[in-house]
């Protein structure tokens, strides 16, 4: 008897691919902010490949996901699958299906946990086959394994130079965007840090594409940590700031950006374009870091092995390699940023997250970002880093909801913290965004408050502030800090308090 | 334990609200207290879901919108809280990371839905907002992470949660209690395992069909699920529901034997050839159930379950759907379920599915019998397509 399983249902699965036709083709990745993308596609570049970062989500994108998927999903799933299929339905059409399946492959982050975020593949494959393109190459990359290998066929491989090369893109790209949104609120000649922003991505760009290759596993590892490469050029970049002049006795509120990963780290209409509209309404935003989510990732392996020491052999001694890891990676974050001046926010400590959040959300409680949006909040309110944290909360997101339900406690307990956590949909905007903008008046006047409130302290008022500042040009320039004291949250009011300090009339707390 | 100790125990009430992963998990809870010193009385768990449940415990609890079986977890809180003629010392609410799954070793993870296991402090915090209600009501409110797919971290979990609420706990009792959790949550499991094994040889002896249930555990609630398997089998219609599908490895074996012989899977238990990211406990077994049906003769109908707002389903239509229809095999699903029974269409839909079934099942066993081998655990004779009916 013959019996055979073949007209069983099975998962698409992508057909293997060989160096030579990577050659041909174009890797497609997509779903951070465009600086990161311009620099990770350099690093792809230094690998041998070609790349290209999709072009960043429409709403035209969002309405593709809803059709080619199954219904019900968050929307990220929906921007990020339509994203794809747009790109991919053009391109079919110019060149024909056979082509586009020769001519690219998408490379995506996945293979993570409980939340759709481990089953986006899923919508990508629907919508390919949807569309006729059961042929197109998706490749997963698992974010915990920094050393895949290669994929079937050994075209791809996700080995340590192309990942430590995607995160170092990453880290040096998070400071620059820190360093450009604590400028461009306060620069005096409208567009001036757009633009230098735009030449220093260039110029990182091109660092990393000319990266010196450093061996495949630990030798590259370790050059990455000490080499003085990428801070020689960070250092270039802050030196071009330097042109930018700063009016920082402009009264703003600090916005914190949180939120769901996808949400807050995008600038774009999957967010509404947030960010820049609030900079137009008047506030400087503090954006979402995109190394804060790799710092979590490493805490949730390093409470995994805190849960195994004294019950599995071993957990000690990994426990302990991983949390000098961990302090490995904080450092070369802070070594970036001091390289930029120490003027980007720095990266909460996880534990200190941890700590806040542990009333009101248990640390291991996985999926989107776990603890650390009650964390953040907290951390943000209690240490004045911002006068209003935005949560970006995706429409049907598992996690987000459940913290969100958590925060209201928090807020029970901290009625003065101004949180709008902002249902994003992707098509309702006005409603969303009038609905932050309720909270941003509140946090405006609190700003306004906060800094009334260090002119008495100080006894300085913004006229007598001015004629010191000029009288010292090094404090006009986007490259002078002016760092966050703890007394206040704004910079024109902690700009106050740096004259106040270096006059001496600053009074005690 | 010293005498004081154990008379505080046996006096000490729990109740444990009977609401998602709970489902699955109500036996390992009751070994757990037994063992303890607790006296099975005085574990209580709340009553299934309902309507007037919410209503009259949990209306104006919730903190957020969300998928209606989480939404439903502040009526059994506040039945727990209110509605008892003995009060309760402890609303025990586990955070389940992570559960022990038959297809545990064969799947990435064992996870639980990001919403199950955040639940309790969810709901907490609608009975904290304006006051704290669990302490005006002296109940104490513990709520451990618990990894029951790793089951030797469970007892340090539930002692540092316990500890100091049960009177005089220890480590080593608190593992033993663990150990005596899973063995009758195992023998439990084992028991409705034999009980599907038994409608399954009948329906394999009678040449009878059966319909399978896909769907999440806490689907079993009334309040839920709505039944709707109890209505296909009022129309006499054996129902298997696949967390408790006999797993023995001959018949396994004997289901999957094609799909081994041709290395498209590993192991009858390997769910990689049709659901690679299996992180998810619940939707892995899910997806191996809809494997399960597609290939089982008798097995001539499967239904899909999925709740009002669930995150965690969606992904999954398509493949479960694609897995049971590529088979031959009937395929219904009714999703968005929420707090009303629309008995009307239902009842439409159980009708017309049982139209289906009793037209199509013959002619459906047979074609699956075709795919199979003769010698079936199931029937002590071999069975074969062209045995008449
Ligand atoms: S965190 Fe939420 S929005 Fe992001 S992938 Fe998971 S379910 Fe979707
Ligand atoms: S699996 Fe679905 S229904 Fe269940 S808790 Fe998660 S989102 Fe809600």
């Amino acid at each position: 008897m013959n019996i055979s399983a073949k007209h069983h249902f099975r998962a698409y699965t992508p057909a293997p691919i060989t160096r030579e036709q990577i050659d041909r083709a174009e890797i497609l990745f997509g779903g951070l902010h465009w600086r990161a993308e311009r620099v990770v596609e350099a690093v792809f570049e230094n690998m041998g490949y070609r790349a290209r970062a999709l072009p960043a989500a429409t709403r035209d994108d969002l309405m593709t996901g809803r059709e080619l998927a199954d219904i019900g999903q968050c929307c990220p799933t929906s921007f990020t699958t339509g994203n794809l299929a747009n790109f991919l339905r053009a391109e079919a059409e110019r060149i024909g299906p056979a082509a586009v399946a020769d001519r690219y492959v998408y490379v995506t982050a996945g293979s993570c946990g409980a939340c759709r975020f481990g089953q986006y593949h899923q919508s990508y494959e629907l919508a390919l086959r949807n569309m006729g393109l059961e042929a197109f190459r998706l490749f997963l990359i698992d974010q915990k394994k920094p050393d895949q290998g290669a994929a079937e066929g050994g075209g791809l491989d996700i080995n340590m130079p192309l990942t430590i090369g995607a995160v170092w893109a990453i880290l040096c790209t998070d400071v620059l965007q820190g360093l450009e949104y604590r400028t461009r609120p306060y620069e005096v000649q409208a567009g001036q840090t757009d633009a230098v922003v735009g030449d220093c991505v260039e110029l990182l760009h091109e660092a990393f594409r000319k990266r010196p290759y450093r061996g495949k596993k630990w030798g590259t590892l370790a050059w990455h940590m000490s080499t003085g490469y990428f801070i020689n050029v960070l250092r270039e970049v802050f030196r071009r700031f330097d042109v930018i002049e700063v009016d920082r006795l402009r009264v703003k509120p600090i916005v914190k950006i949180t939120g769901e990963f996808y949400l807050q780290t995008v600038e774009g209409d999957p967010n509404y374009n947030i960010h820049r509209w609030l900079e137009s309404e008047g506030a400087e935003v503090y954006p979402a870091a995109i190394a804060v989510w790799l710092d979590y990732l490493i805490r949730c392996e390093v409470q995994k092995l805190e849960d195994k020491v004294g019950v599995e052999k071993g957990a000690r001694a990994k426990l302990a390699a991983l949390r000098g890891a961990q302090r490995l990676f904080r450092w070369s974050f802070d070594r970036m940023r001091a390289a930029l001046g120490d003027i980007p926010f720095e990266m909460p400590d996880q534990y200190e997250l941890r700590r806040l959040a542990a009333p009101y959300f248990h640390h291991r409680l996985s999926g989107g970002e776990g603890d650390m949006l009650v964390g953040k909040a907290l951390w943000t309110h209690k240490k004045k880093k911002a006068h209003m944290i935005c949560e970006l909360s995706p429409y049907a997101c598992m996690p987000n909801t459940m913290s969100i339900g958590a925060m209201a406690g928090v807020t029970g307990k901290y009625p003065d913290l101004l949180y709008a956590p902002i249902e994003i949909k992707g098509d309702a905007e006005v409603h969303a965004l009038s609905r932050c903008q309720m909270i941003l008046t509140e946090a405006k006047k609190r700003a306004i408050r906060e800094f009334v409130e260090v002119m008495e302290r100080t006894g300085l008022t913004p006229e007598e502030a001015k004629p010191l500042i000029d009288a010292h040009p090094r404090m006009n320039r986007a490259t002078y800090r002016i760092p966050q004291t703890g007394i206040a949250a704004g910079m024109a009011a902690n700009t106050l308090l740096q004259l106040a300090g270096a006059r001496g009339t600053r009074k005690a707390a | 334990m010293s005498e004081a100790d154990r008379a505080a125990r046996a006096k000490l009430r729990v109740g444990i609200p009977k609401a998602l992963n709970v489902w699955t998990t109500h036996q390992f809870w009751l070994g757990f207290f037994q063992s303890l010193g607790l006296s099975p009385r005085n574990v209580v768990f709340s009553s299934d879901t309902s309507d007037e449940q919410m209503r009259e415990f949990g209306s104006g609890r919730g903190t957020v919108d969300c998928c209606y079986p989480v939404k439903c977890v502040s009526g059994h809180y506040g039945e727990l809280i209110f509605g008892q003629k003995r009060k309760i010392d402890i609303l025990f609410s586990p955070m389940i990371y992570s559960l022990a799954s038959f297809l545990d070793g064969h799947a990435m993870d064992s996870l639980a839905c990001p919403r199950v296991m955040a639940a309790p402090e969810n709901i907490k915090a609608g009975f904290l907002r304006e006051k704290d209600v669990f302490a005006e009501n002296r109940i104490a409110h513990v709520a451990p992470l618990v990894t029951l797919a790793e089951p030797k971290l469970v007892p340090r979990q539930l002692f540092d949660a316990l500890q100091g609420v049960v009177p005089g706990l220890g480590i080593e009792e608190t593992a033993r209690a663990v150990e005596e959790g899973y063995a009758t949550l195992a023998a439990f499991n084992e028991n409705l395992r034999a009980r599907s094994r038994e409608i399954l040889e009948w329906c394999a002896r009678e040449r009878r069909p059966c319909v399978m249930v896909l769907a999440r555990p806490y689907h079993m609630d009334p309040g839920i699920g709505h039944e709707i398997e109890a209505d296909l089998q009022a129309c006499g219609y054996p129902i298997l529901w696949l967390q408790y599908f006999p797993t023995d490895p001959e018949l396994l074996n004997w289901i999957f034997r094609a799909d081994l012989a041709e290395g498209l899977i590993k192991h009858p238990f390997d769910i990689d050839d049709v659901w690679p990211s299996s992180y998810s406990a619940n939707t892995n077994e899910i997806l191996w159930g809809a494997k399960v049906a597609a290939r089982v003769p008798w097995i001539t109908c499967a239904i899909r379950l999925a709740s009002y707002e669930c995150g965690m389903d969606q992904p999954s239509f398509t493949p479960v759907q694609q897995i049971v229809e590529r088979s031959g095999t009937l395929f219904f699903s009714f999703q968005e379920l929420d707090s009303t029974k629309a008995a009307g269409s239902v009842k439409i839909r159980v009708e017309t599915i049982s139209y289906y079934l009793e037209r199509n099942s013959p002619g459906i066993i047979e074609a699956k019998l075709r795919h199979m081998d003769p010698a079936c655990p199931l029937l002590r004779r071999p069975v074969s397509a062209d045995l008449p009916a």
